[in-house]
């Protein structure tokens, strides 16, 4: 269980959170204490204890209802004031199951979006923006493998199956030493262990998707094992039709998650974890797309004594896509991929109430391939393999928590990385106009460019009573891995490129401040932060950027710099009958290119002046539980035409600066009810019930510009829109 | 429901007029001249599509052996060449005086690649089944070639789309390509004629960002971010000057 609170009672300084793994460590002179445990959602514990020497005590908690009426045990309820990291957004599985969600699939990222400093891309695309930053600078993590595309069928789904997840915690603000890797945030999501007492089986069935889990123990109390599978049948439709056009269509997705676990003896516990996922497009058999991310995680926790505890994982992720088409003479396919193989030790001394530290180590072979195309002799194409990219990204850290003083809590830490970019392969630099004017061609195993950087991670949080706090972050971060895409919309096809002789690392350096109050008992919070954010060789393309199968792509590309300020307010109801949350972010983030713009700052695309949502969760009686949430969002940045001439006897729009102008706001509203069905001890069932866009709003996707048809002395815009209502009928039961 | 192409509206944006541009649009091909430079100002977004000519500018061509051609106002805007005989393999240079400013343009023509010949097939994205015209030629080996195509259906010009290639991934292969067009604009019996030009690089990549910028492909046309496509004319002038080679097959739709 992560982050579950574990006091003392008759000593109250004695109180610690349980880390990733579950395992927690509490000093205090010998004597008797009751330990209590407790965490949200779950009845508490209390153990009587006689302490004397060095003892371990293992405790599992039973699912509890949620507490209607304030419980004497109170701790673990205000860790948001208490704990000096901001920039944290933690969610639950419990929380997210009663939120109505488009196609009635329960999606954490899409409940990501509800929380302040995290933006949607948009209807139909996947990818977020965290405090102004861009889709990539996004590190998701599955059980520590890296997810490269986190979204099904264009965006409509996430890679994250909330049956198999048990946790998941967002850090876009003060960022611990132990991650790395991205500028904007960390998605850190861990995976569920599995029932290590009793077999379930649970799932769902639903109108677009279906899906099944499977968990329980390998050996009662040793060892456990979880599988979830789900599956869209979308295209089942289609295949009903006569058409022999529409029948030949596909359109689908499945995923699979899986993990297995087992405790060896008192001090050890090994797990491996693993995703595979494949979504698949096609038009009979002139197109076809598939593409998928496979991970697996064996892990290897030990536990060398009362105050020191190592975790050692090797990890592999694998993101690719395949593409084949057959049209007329043209019979190409186009495989890419990119490929990591990571080894990580972490360790954790709990060298006394108040202090603690966390080192490790952190090492990621990273392999590319940017694109092989096969062609046949007809073919219009020629055959080409793109050469393979290699690096390889090492990384130290080291950082300390401190209480001081029971109200001051400090954490300062640095990681040291070194992105080492590696041959085999031929590397080119190029002049201004993007002619390649020199060769250099380096053998495998050799270092062709070392970039060295160090990372500072400060945070302190100030605690003027129990129920209120301020705190302040410092971090730095950098990123040497980078999605080249071109269009507002993410495609599985957009090309991940390292860190070279002409790409540097992305830089950015963040501080925060911010302000928590708790009222009423913790029974609801309150938090504000303010932020700023500078960014350093960030990337954008040249005009008529060239990025499909092109050798010298990274002559497409132009530096510069970044800046994302804004301030996030969020009141959240925790317990009660209702409960809900509304959250607002007011933001800006800006880029200036030289190239681009004649030098001058613009709004980046993402950069929305007021985001906000409200999401409420009412249980009314037994049966019944009813949700909504209501999200509004001010206009992306766009270039629009401020004219139009005549080329070629075609009519061409004429631009002046970027991004000036802004797309209508876009604003929803989500509707849901669950029914309880009926329950055995053995048995558990319910509906799910949702609307997703109540009121049909036609939110713009796109605006396009052309000759009216109707008209065609006058031009005119046109807007699309993706969804209007969209309904949804979800059975979930559970053995 | 889900909208998948059903949900589109006109809007009405509020949108800047950021004044007349000038736009020039020259070329010099190597079928018989004479040539045309047509020079006209840009209009407001909201405006009519009549864009106003500009009379009485200085146009001069001339090529690399020293031939030079000061061309005639022939109608309102548009300036034609009497003497200038173009031929592949020549650099020609384009100037244009309007009031005070001097607009200069060069483009060398490339050299020939002969047009095979124009079929028919029926094809088209999401189970779509459009005539569309395919054209066949063999790409020269070992060089960087550049070509565009101009499709004309009972002798009007297809305005819908933009046919531009470059053989950067097909060098050396003989080229069967389709001149796309997702809209239901070709029958079977319909007279056509499509013109393959040979381009230089810098009308290759003018055309290829005026497609990409166009606001083409319906919903799904996400270029994140339009500009003007990068001329070679001088001094900020909107359009190009093409040096380029014309080869022509008129033909009837028949599907084999």
């Amino acid at each position: 269980m992560i982050g579950a609170s574990v006091i003392l009672v008759e000593s109250p300084n004695a109180a610690v959170v349980s880390n990733a793994y579950g395992f927690y460590s509490v000093s205090a002179i010998p004597g008797k204490y009751t330990l209590v445990v407790s965490f949200s959602g779950y009845n508490s514990d209390s153990i009587a204890v006689n302490l004397t020497k060095d003892t371990s005590v293992s405790i599992a908690l039973e699912t509890g209802a949620r507490q209607l009426q304030e419980a004497v045990v109170t701790a673990g309820r205000n860790n948001n004031v208490s704990k000096p990291l901001m920039g944290v957004q933690k969610l639950s599985i419990n929380e997210i199951k009663d939120l109505p969600v488009i196609f009635g699939e329960k999606d954490i990222l899409k409940t990501l979006q509800l929380l302040p400093g995290v933006q949607s891309a948009g209807d139909g695309n996947s990818g977020f923006f965290v405090r102004g930053g861009n889709t990539d600078q996004n590190l998701i993590l599955l059980d520590e493998a890296t997810v490269y595309n986190p979204s099904h069928l264009l965006g409509f789904f996430s890679t994250f199956n909330s049956d198999a997840i048990k946790d998941v915690t967002l850090y876009k603000g003060a960022t611990p030493a132990e991650y790395g890797g991205r500028l904007s945030s960390v998605l850190d999501v861990k995976m569920n262990d599995g029932n290590n007492k009793e077999f379930h089986a649970s799932g769902g069935i639903g109108l677009i998707s279906s899906r099944l889990n499977i968990e329980g123990p390998i050996e009662k109390d040793k060892s456990s094992f979880i599988v979830s599978a789900r599956r869209t049948y979308a295209d089942v439709f289609l295949k009903l039709s006569k058409d022999s056009s529409t029948n030949q269509n596909s359109l689908y997705f499945y995923d699979i998650n899986a993990k297995a676990n087992i405790r060896i003896g008192a001090r050890d516990h090994l797990y491996f974890s693993g995703y595979f996922g494949k979504d698949n497009l096609g038009f009979g058999n002139t197109f076809g797309i598939d593409y998928g991310n496979v991970t697996g995680t064996l892990r290897w926790n030990h536990i060398f004594n009362s105050r020191l505890f190592s975790n050692t994982s090797l990890i592999y992720s694998k993101y690719n896509y395949d593409i084949r088409i057959n049209s007329g003479n043209n019979n190409i396919g186009i495989t890419s991929y990119i490929k990591d193989l990571h080894f990580k030790e972490d360790m954790q001394y709990y060298a006394n109430a108040s202090n603690r530290m966390n080192f490790g180590i952190d090492v990621i072979g990273h392999t590319t391939s940017p694109g092989v195309i096969t062609a046949t002799e007809s073919s219009s194409f020629n055959p080409l393999t793109l050469q393979n990219k290699h690096a390889l990204e090492s990384a130290a850290y080291f950082s300390h928590d401190i209480s001081l003083f029971r109200r001051m809590n400090v954490n300062y830490g640095l990681r040291a990385t070194n992105f080492a970019v590696m041959g085999p392969g031929s590397f080119y630099t190029y002049d201004k106009e993007g002619n390649a004017v020199d060769t250099s061609i380096y053998s495998s195993g050799k270092v062709v460019k070392n970039y060295f950087n160090l990372e500072p991670r400060f945070s302190a949080s100030y605690k003027f009573n129990s129920g209120s706090s301020v705190k302040m972050a410092y971090t730095r971060t950098t990123q040497n891995l980078h999605l080249l895409s071109n269009s507002t919309s993410s495609n599985p096809t957009d090309v991940w490129i390292p860190s070279s002789n002409n790409v540097q690392p992305e830089v950015a350096d963040q501080v925060s401040l911010g302000y928590y109050r708790n009222f009423h008992d913790n029974q609801y919070e309150f938090s504000s932060e303010l932020y700023y954010r500078d960014m350093r060789n960030q990337i954008d393309y040249k005009n008529g950027a060239q990025l499909i199968a092109n050798e010298n792509v990274e002559s497409q590309v132009v530096f510069g710099k970044g800046r994302a300020y804004g301030l996030e307010l969020f009141f959240k109801k925790k317990y009660g009958k209702f409960n809900g949350w509304v959250s607002y972010t007011l933001s800006r983030t800006e880029r200036q290119f030289d190239e681009i713009n004649r030098g001058s700052w613009f709004p980046a695309n993402q950069d929305r002046t007021h985001n906000l949502s409200i999401v409420g969760i009412y249980k009314a009686g037994k049966k019944w539980t009813l949700s909504a949430d209501f999200t509004f969002y001010s206009g992306n940045a766009v270039t629009w035409p401020s004219g139009k001439y005549e080329v070629n006897g075609q009519i061409a729009f004429l631009y002046t600066e970027r991004n000036t102008y802004r797309m209508p706001a876009y604003h929803r509203l989500d509707v849901g009810a669950t029914l309880q069905g009926k329950k055995t001890k053995k048995f558990d069932s319910n509906w799910n019930f949702s609307i997703y866009n109540l009121y049909g709003r036609e939110n713009p996707y796109s605006i396009t510009f052309e000759q009216d048809p109707d008209n065609p002395a006058k031009t005119r815009a046109l807007q699309y829109a993706l969804f209007r209502w969209v309904p949804s009928v979800t059975y979930n039961f559970k053995f | 429901m889900v909208c998948l192409y059903s949900c589109k509206k006109t809007v009405t944006l509020d949108l800047n007029n950021a004044g007349p541009h000038i736009v020039i649009e020259g070329a010099v091909t190597d079928i018989a001249g004479p040539y045309t430079v047509k020079i006209h100002r840009s209009a407001d977004f909201y405006a009519e599509n009549s864009f106003p000519a500009i009379s009485g500018a200085a146009v001069r061509i001339s090529d690399n052996e020293g031939n030079t051609d000061s061309l005639m106002e022939t109608s309102p805007g548009v300036y034609t060449t009497t003497t200038l005989q173009g031929k592949p393999g020549n650099t020609y240079t384009m100037s244009v005086r309007v009031q005070d400013t001097l607009y200069t343009a060069v483009s060398t023509m490339p050299f020939p690649v002969p047009f095979d010949s124009v079929t028919f097939r029926k094809a088209g994205a999401f189970g779509s089944k459009n005539i569309r015209a395919v054209s066949n030629y063999q790409d020269p080996p070992d060089i960087k070639n550049y070509y565009m195509f101009n499709e004309y259906i009972n002798g009007l010009l297809e305005t819908k789309d933009i046919f531009v290639f470059e053989d950067r991934l097909s060098d050396g292969r003989y080229i069967s390509r389709d001149l796309r067009t997702e809209d239901d604009v070709m029958h079977e019996g319909d007279e056509v004629e499509i013109q393959m030009y040979c381009i230089a690089e810098p009308i290759f990549n003018y055309f290829n960002q005026l497609d990409q910028s166009g606001g083409r492909g319906g919903a799904f046309n996400t270029a994140a971010s339009p500009a003007n496509p990068v001329s070679n004319i001088s001094n900020g002038a909107l359009g190009y000057f093409s040096a380029n080679t014309v080869r022509v097959i008129k033909t009837k739709v028949h599907i084999e």
